[in-house]
């Protein structure tokens, strides 16, 4: 006798209901339930919800329903999604698998000066440059130059995919208040939901072995504060100088060029150097869904409890995670530089 | 007189939702506060007409909240009016497509602000060439035409500095020489020395003064202040709560002022600096030359001049020449009465 048998009676909703306790599959609780025989233990005033309801009336669906009902959407669904999106994330496969090749397949000896020589360019910096320099000879030594390589073109491609579409649906952003209003939410949304929720539909989506499976987790989650910052950076551009470009008939491709995207150019910076770290931490994540690298050192380290693999690989990441975010930071700072010059 | 560069004809603003639906008030005589308050609505302009006559300084006077930022922007359309017509060179601003607005923007007006509004990115010399290379001109010709003005007021050698990192008199002058090397009859100013110490606004004021004897412009210049609006002004016109209080020749305002509002603002003048021979000269009308005089003196000649020529005696006389034609007789004890102001600054309207 459940409590809410009384409340379906006098609503005369008994027939609608049907048979108590028809087919529907038991859960665990009320196995222990009945096991015990007490069917009436519990609270005295059970919440409403979708299970203790369905206990007096069989026509209520069961929570457990919800969810399954969210799964069979999803996989009717899955047909069509696939025949749209896988053709037209193939590309990043590829990306993905290239990169990756080209980090692999070109000797250290020439890599490493590559890199520093990257650095020294951006940075401009000679302290940054030895730094990069000695961290990278240092995770050489421990012998996670690969893994190491690993990561840094999942990144590569990530960010720059990230910056390529996250630039101009910033911008497009900031010249419409409407388009504004509609994509925070989305923002909002891709930076709050748990980082492993991305994986579940992708894995339904997608097959584990192609790479464009962590690729989208990643540019899913690294996205975001570049759009932001192209948005708030665009949108806070003086007023005074915007009027002067008007006053002397810019049009607005010129003022876009010339004036917005200059002036909005650390703010972006900051985006994409926050871009940069983020899918950091996502290519972490995403070796549970095979991305190669270093975090499937850490996830060695977790599964088999092999504390020194786990602690330095996540060393390695904490280095690569540095060297990224100095050189970028110096880049940033360099390209500020050229604003207030005194 | 010619045809204006510029006229505005009856031109209204009103700043809120829908400004056009309030109009009908404002044409019937809805004052600013009662606008505000019962229709949410902010009366920017009201009922302006102005001409603005070719090679002439037109100096637009009024306080904070007058509208005479306001007023400036519509005339390359910064800001649209809510009714009214606004005639540049004959030609309705109006009626321009975006593409026709952008063309009257790059080729007939030039703009100079407040707070100087460079960009912070480029160098002086790609600031100052800013106008010629927005309409399409080589990179050779913009630096050409950029170091030439910067030159000009002043600023030579300073072609490869940031604006940050010169002073706001300096960042001013690439402002004024940004807006001369887009060559266009037309300039406009809002407040341009206003964000200036006061003897750099003096020494600009001299150079704009200097670069208008030789270049001729139909210069638009917005101030709240009379003593810059005197020493500049052709043509003055007094804004206060969005509409014209009182225009005309500067001179002719400060002996006659038509309103306490004028009134009040202008006690508190040096009128001695400013005030010419002309305005209180006693014309000649027969051509007969007084006897005893003391001299000759230019009808452009200051009073603060002739006191310091006359040693402060009242009792000299003087005969005012314009070129070589007797135009009048100057009576130092007319010219004494003349700076005394109608109201004294004491009992001015704002105490009340």
């Amino acid at each position: 006798m459940a409590f809410y048998d009384k409340l379906f009676e006098t609503l005369g909703l008994s027939n609608w209901c049907g048979e108590a306790g028809s087919g529907a599959p038991l859960s665990m609780a009320d196995l222990m339930a009945q096991a015990s025989g007490d069917a009436a233990s519990g609270p005295f005033f059970p919440f409403p919800s979708l299970d203790n309801l369905n206990e007096s009336c069989s026509a209520i669906l069961q929570s457990r329903d919800v969810t399954k009902g969210i799964e069979d959407g999803f996989l009717a669904a899955k047909p069509a999604l696939k025949s749209v999106l896988d053709p037209l994330t193939q590309p990043l496969s590829w990306m993905l698998d290239g990169a990756l090749w080209l980090f692999e397949a070109t000797p250290w000896f020439i890599m490493i000066p590559v890199l520093v020589g990257i650095s020294w360019y951006a940075s401009r910096s000679k302290p940054v440059t030895i730094f990069v320099f000695v961290a990278i000879m240092l995770l050489g030594l421990v012998d996670h130059y690969d893994v190491a390589m690993q990561t840094l073109s999942i990144i590569f491609v990530c960010t720059t995919i990230s910056v390529l579409l996250g630039v101009p649906i910033g911008i497009a952003m900031s010249k419409s208040d409407r388009l504004q209003k509609f994509t925070v939410p989305v923002l909002d949304l891709l930076q709050t939901l748990p980082t492993f929720v991305y994986l579940i539909p992708l894995i339904f989506l997608f097959s584990v072995t192609e790479s464009k499976l962590y690729g989208i987790a990643i540019i899913l989650y690294a996205i975001v504060p570049v759009i932001r910052l192209t948005d708030l950076g665009i949108r806070l551009v003086d007023q005074d100088v915007i009027e002067a470009a008007d006053a002397f008939g810019m049009n607005s491709k010129q003022k876009l060029l010339r004036v917005q995207l200059p002036l909005a150019l650390p703010n972006i910076m900051a985006g994409v150097n926050q871009t940069i770290m983020m899918s950091l931490a996502m290519v972490v994540i995403a070796s549970l869904v095979s991305a190669p690298g270093l975090g499937v050192n850490v996830l060695r380290g977790i599964r088999n409890l092999e504390l020194g693999v786990g602690i330095v690989a996540g060393i390695g990441i904490v280095l690569l995670a540095v060297i990224l975010d100095r050189v970028s930071k110096a880049a940033l700072s360099r390209v500020d530089m050229t604003h207030v010059k005194h | 007189m010619t045809e204006p560069m510029v006229s505005l004809r009856g031109v209204y603003k009103i700043f809120g939702q829908d400004g056009a639906s309030v109009m009908d008030h404002v044409k019937n005589g809805m004052g600013k506060e009662e606008l505000l308050a019962d229709h949410q609505h902010v009366l920017g302009l009201n009922d302006i007409n102005v001409d603005m006559q070719a090679g002439e300084i037109t100096v637009v006077m009024g306080l904070s909240g007058s509208g005479k930022s306001t007023l400036i922007r519509h005339l390359n359309r910064l800001i649209e009016p809510t009714a009214g017509e606004i005639i540049v060179q004959g030609e309705d601003v109006m009626q321009l497509s975006e593409t026709g607005l952008r063309e009257v923007r790059q080729q007939k007006m030039s703009m100079v602000f407040q707070k100087f509004a460079l960009l912070p990115h480029k160098t002086v010399l790609q600031n100052a060439g800013m106008p010629l290379s927005v309409r399409g001109e080589d990179a050779e010709v913009c630096n050409r035409e950029a170091a030439k003005w910067l030159d000009r007021v002043g600023l030579a050698g300073f072609e490869n500095h940031y604006p940050a990192q010169l002073s706001g008199g300096m960042q001013q002058r690439v402002g004024i020489a940004r807006a001369l090397t887009a060559n266009t009859d037309i300039m406009l100013m809002d407040e341009a020395f206003s964000a200036l110490d006061p003897l750099i606004r003096t020494d600009m004021q001299d150079l704009l003064l200097e670069l208008q004897k030789e270049l001729h412009k139909t210069i638009i210049f917005i101030t709240h202040d009379l003593d810059e609006a005197l020493k500049l002004a052709d043509h003055l016109v007094i804004l206060k709560d969005g509409y014209v209080v009182q225009q005309g020749e500067p001179q002719h305002i400060l002996l006659n002022p038509n309103d306490p509002y004028i009134e009040d603002f202008v006690s508190d003048i040096n009128r001695a600096r400013v005030l010419r021979v002309r305005s209180v000269m006693t014309p000649l009308s027969d051509g007969a030359v007084p006897d005893g005089a003391h001299g000759d003196v230019d009808v452009d000649d200051t009073l603060e001049s002739m006191i310091a020529r006359s040693g402060g005696d009242t009792s000299h006389a003087y005969v005012v020449k314009d070129g070589d034609e007797t135009v009048g007789t100057l009576d130092m004890t007319s010219l004494v009465r003349a700076l005394v102001p109608r109201v004294s600054s004491d009992d001015g309207v704002r105490n009340y």
